[in-house]
């Protein structure tokens, strides 16, 4: 299998693509159609579309992924961003995306996530979860709450259970070529082959991704902005 | 020509429509089995076995398809489109499903899914015998193509076929009936030659 070499694009409530600086600042891209159209003919290998939770939204996005799924793509997109129970039936109802992506509800809201398993298959679900590694401890985000938390005892189980892969971003280094901290890693029991790794990515670390297996790597607007060839890393 | 999509409210119908779109090539919902047009039917995947069989037999759109089949019309099953042309799946405690391929379709080995890209190639002249291919002037399609799934394809019948390094049926011709594993719709510029070889 080969190594995946992935975007990340994060959509705002008006619909145009954002870039997000360590969790704290954002930027605009521009129009989010011309984003896909150019990581399209980038040909990476993967998009994952993801709408900030965070961020002050109207409560319905169903506008902004109408105007997503007008969007000829032909490279493989996932979607995520306050996906619930109530949304899931419209969202997947006409999808224009191959993969969901999921953050608080894997922590609080199975329901949703094993409803998506019955529409879309367990290859479609995917896990996003931003980290950091603190004195020596690992905490993640919980988008609808908007904080970093301790992770709950038997997580990663639980998780393996319900969804195919996880991105693991590093919050920190987000937006940046930092570097990604590959000691997370060391606190994770997820299958390394299922694990797709973003933030602070350099060369350097998208080698070391493939060299240990991982599956892949989503990188953020160096990929948009050609400051990483993806020809070049494949 | 129009090609028919299966609408039963599951699989990724927009992005069928855009990879047909980009080929210059119309296309149409199909919701239930009323007079639709002869063009080739695609069955889109992106679902789980029991919830698309069951939408299929309540549209009644199953014996539609399969009395359409027997007529010549092509049909066209992409991912688990392709695993509901053989008889029977693993997925949802075993599904039984179209039977237009002899095969079944098993979890892969360890439970694990196949997420990615691999190398393929289709060489029309090569299907001759086995399937109904358009003459066209490019013959052989080479490059990269996107899987996403968690069950494979064992075939028990003759088809034009190939199979990757790690046992995975990548696709299956025969006569009217063409199968892919992988998502030809999400598989870029190989993806649209795939699709001016087959229809």
């Amino acid at each position: 299998m080969s190594f995946r070499i992935g975007a990340t694009v994060l959509i705002d409530h008006t619909g145009n693509a954002i870039q997000s600086y360590s969790f704290k600042t954002r930027r605009i891209l521009g129009c989010i159609s011309k984003v896909l159209k150019f990581l399209d003919g980038y040909k990476v290998d993967e998009i994952h579309l993801i709408v900030p939770l965070k961020q002050n939204r109207p409560a319905d996005m169903s506008e902004i992924f109408l105007k997503l799924a007008d969007i000829p793509v032909s490279t493989p997109l996932a979607l995520g961003g306050g996906i619930n129970v109530t949304n899931l039936a419209q969202i997947s109802k006409d999808p224009f995306f191959e993969r969901l992506i999921f953050n608080s509800a894997i922590y609080d809201d199975l329901d949703t996530v094993q409803r998506a398993n019955l529409i879309m298959g367990r290859q479609s679900i995917l896990a996003c979860i931003p980290f950091s590694v603190r004195n020596g401890e690992l905490i993640i985000y919980h988008a609808r709450e908007d904080c970093f938390k301790e992770v709950p005892r038997g997580f990663w189980e639980k998780l393996d259970s319900m969804v195919n892969e996880v991105i693991l971003v590093d919050a920190y280094s987000e937006g940046s070529k930092t570097g990604f901290d590959f000691e997370v890693l060391k606190f994770i029991n997820f299958p390394h082959d299922r694990i797709l790794i973003s933030g602070g990515l350099t060369k350097n670390d998208i080698y070391r991704a493939r060299n240990m297996g991982l599956a892949g790597v989503s990188i953020d607007n160096f990929a948009l902005h050609s400051e990483l060839s993806i020809g070049f890393l494949r | 020509m129009t090609i028919n999509i299966i609408d039963i409210g599951l699989g990724n119908i927009r992005s069928i429509e855009h990879w047909l779109e980009q080929s210059n090539l119309s296309s149409r919902r199909v919701t239930s089995p009323s007079s639709f047009p002869e063009g080739a039917i695609v069955i889109p995947g992106v679902s789980s076995v029991g919830e698309y069989m069951r939408r299929l037999k309540k549209s009644g759109l199953d014996k539609e398809i399969l009395e359409r089949a027997d007529k010549g019309q092509k049909i066209i099953g992409i991912c688990l489109g392709f695993q509901i042309l053989t008889n029977y799946s693993e997925e949802d405690s075993g599904v039984a499903c179209l039977g237009l391929l002899d095969g079944c379709a098993k979890y892969i080995d360890g439970n694990k899914t196949h997420n990615g890209w691999e190398s393929c190639e289709i060489d029309s002249r090569n299907a001759s015998g086995y399937a109904n291919l358009p003459k066209k002037n490019k013959k052989i399609v080479r490059g990269r193509v996107y899987f996403n799934h968690e069950l494979s394809v064992t075939l028990d019948s003759q088809c034009y076929s190939k199979t990757l390094d790690n046992g995975i049926v990548s696709f299956a011709f025969r006569d009217n009936i063409f199968g892919f594993q992988f998502h030809p719709e999400k598989s870029q510029q190989t993806g649209r030659e795939i699709l001016k070889l087959v229809v």
